[in-house]
């Protein structure tokens, strides 16, 4: 008879602490958003009262900030889309097509993602260079598709191979030609893997740094490169710079927030199965 | 093993596969062919500041200039340190979490989505906030702490400290998303399973330690990979808060072959690291992923 409120009580003292857990360990982000919202001198040192203000975002949305944030979209959406169109049909052909050895295509794909972008980095900056292409949107999309796309085969290889044969089949029994059973049955179906691996890619890009910072300056800067130039610059003024970050981690977040757990199905699947 | 389904449609192929051609060309573009002229580059004394010095091939001297160089070796065992010791406790802590959080309650999508937001954060943002709002000794939450406790700050980013800071941040980052990998383990394992074991009277550390452990071996192995392939390529981190420094203390590969290339400006002798880096990471990949077949087929 009494053990029930008291295992409610304790349910419920799992619960808080559990989220007590959660807030101290994403503290620094919050601590940010909310030092955002605070004049400088509330900041350094922390006082805990303020008076809310928007003075800081008011400052720091500049022309220059938001040229970069538009680079950050255009480059990232672009990505994502070319990305998808180069990818899906890779996954496809490992899976249904005729290489002679589909497996070892899969596995050059995935040993790529492992390699670490440094060892081209001088190369690509000659060439890039060498074409007067420094400082431009169209190489960022190029290189960053160079890393979706292996992970995009990756992630729909998984998926596809989950098809069962049988419903693509029936399909072309039907009469359908490969074309509608590849657009019309099984885009369909891996719809769902399609978007998570989609988010995946998108956070990738938005987040790259290291071609970010190499390649691009003020042009076509995106906004990694962005808070980097402003940490340089203006590091002193911690209430601008909070208001930037914010600005420059709100998307991601609110995809991750989105996405959750169906963000890595794809990757597990395939990885676990064997 | 993942099955092609070759067999299974008997239709004229041969067009299917210049279907994936593209994909493959600008794969193939953007990471083998470059890395194939670093290869090349890394036999070449190049001053990429100095054009009145003629590019000139040189044998294996930037390959003996590194392997004779004591900051390669301290930056070699930076990143072995850094890889290492933030995986093992990145992974310990990420499985902590996954229990902890693999339960009903109201909100439990929250807290979740919380926690996992350090994942979806771009590196200079993390390395500006823990750099200025948390760590630093003048105004940060370092301050405040140390002021409760009535002792001085600590300098995080004094020689001794910047590569444990390092560390520190690259646990931060990654345990969210193995964490993630880990819960979903976690609601995959056999409830009968389980529920035998809580029948026959094992404790919740028995659980754990006999069920738990063993049953999630194939997850643990995912979020192992996962994380070693990105603490082995660590960069944005470093380059915000430390720049490597002071000196080389808190740099590794990665960082060590930008800072060559693009602060000394020696083409030939960055590409001889970042060959080196690439044999490394495949050896190291390698190994791991031998040892874990060993564990599993004993």
């Amino acid at each position: 008879m009494r053990r029930a409120p008291i295992k409610k009580v304790l349910g419920i003292l799992g619960a808080i602490s559990l989220f007590g857990i959660a807030i101290a360990y994403s503290f620094p982000i919050l601590y940010m958003v909310y030092s955002s919202f605070k004049s400088e001198q509330e900041i350094a040192p922390p006082s805990w009262t303020f008076n809310p203000t928007l003075e800081n975002y008011r400052t720091v949305i500049t022309p220059d900030l938001l040229s970069h944030l538009t680079n950050s979209v255009v480059v990232t959406l672009c990505t994502v889309l070319l990305t998808l169109l180069l990818g899906v049909p890779v996954a496809y052909t490992i899976v249904f097509g005729k290489l002679r050895r589909p497996m070892a295509h899969y596995n050059w794909y995935i040993t790529t993602t492992l390699l670490p972008a440094v060892a081209v980095i001088i190369p690509i900056y000659l060439i890039v260079n060498w074409l007067g292409l420094l400082d431009s949107v169209v190489v960022l999309v190029l290189l960053y598709t160079a890393i979706g796309v292996p992970l995009m085969v990756w992630m729909c290889t998984t998926y596809m191979s989950d098809i069962p044969v049988s419903i693509l089949e029936a399909a072309q029994i039907d009469g359908a030609t490969r074309w509608q059973a590849f657009s019309q049955v099984m885009l369909p179906i891996i719809r769902g893997g399609l978007i998570s691996s989609s988010l995946l890619v998108f956070v990738i890009t938005w987040n790259e740094f290291l071609f970010a910072v190499s390649f691009t300056f003020t042009e076509s800067g995106t906004l990694p490169v962005y808070m980097n130039r402003f940490m340089t610059q203006q590091g002193l003024f911690w209430g601008k710079m909070s208001a930037v970050a914010t600005i420059a981690v709100i998307i991601p977040i609110i995809l991750g927030f989105v996405a959750q757990r169906s963000l890595i199905k794809g990757l597990l699947s395939g990885a676990v199965k064997e | 093993m993942l099955p092609t389904k070759e067999a299974a449609l008997n239709v004229t192929r041969n067009r299917v596969n210049l279907f994936a051609l593209p994909g493959l060309v600008v794969v193939l573009i953007v990471t083998q062919v470059p890395f194939l002229i670093t290869v090349l580059m890394s036999f070449v004394r190049w001053n990429m500041r100095r054009p009145d010095l003629p590019v000139a091939f040189n044998g294996i001297d930037n390959y003996v200039y590194i392997l004779t160089d004591q900051d390669f070796f301290r930056v070699l065992l930076n990143t072995f340190k850094i890889t290492v010791f933030s995986l093992v406790i990145a992974l310990v802590l990420a499985f902590l979490l996954a229990l902890a959080f693999n339960r009903k309650f109201p909100g439990v999508a929250i807290a979740r989505s919380l926690l996992i937001i350090p994942y979806f954060v771009m590196e200079p943002v993390i390395g500006i906030v823990w750099k200025t709002l948390m760590l630093s000794p003048s105004f940060g939450i370092n301050d405040v702490v140390a002021r409760a406790f009535g002792v001085a700050p600590i300098s995080f980013f004094s020689s001794d400290n910047a590569l444990k800071t390092i560390i520190l941040l690259c646990v931060w980052q990654w345990t969210p998303f193995l964490f993630l990998i880990l819960l979903s383990g976690l609601q995959s394992l056999p409830e009968e399973v389980l529920e035998a074991a809580r029948v026959d009277g094992a404790g919740a550390l028995r659980q754990i330690w006999s069920f738990k452990i063993p049953l999630m071996r194939p997850f643990i192995e995912v979020a192992g990979v996962f994380g070693l392939i990105n603490l082995l390529k660590v960069f944005g981190i470093i380059f915000v808060t430390t720049q490597g420094g002071p000196g080389v203390s808190s740099a590794n590969l990665p960082y060590y072959v930008y800072r060559t290339a693009f602060y000394d400006w020696q083409a030939g002798r960055s590409a001889a690291i970042s060959v080196v880096t690439v044999i490394l990471t495949l050896i190291i990949i390698n190994v791991f992923f031998r040892t874990q077949r060993d564990v599993r087929e004993r």
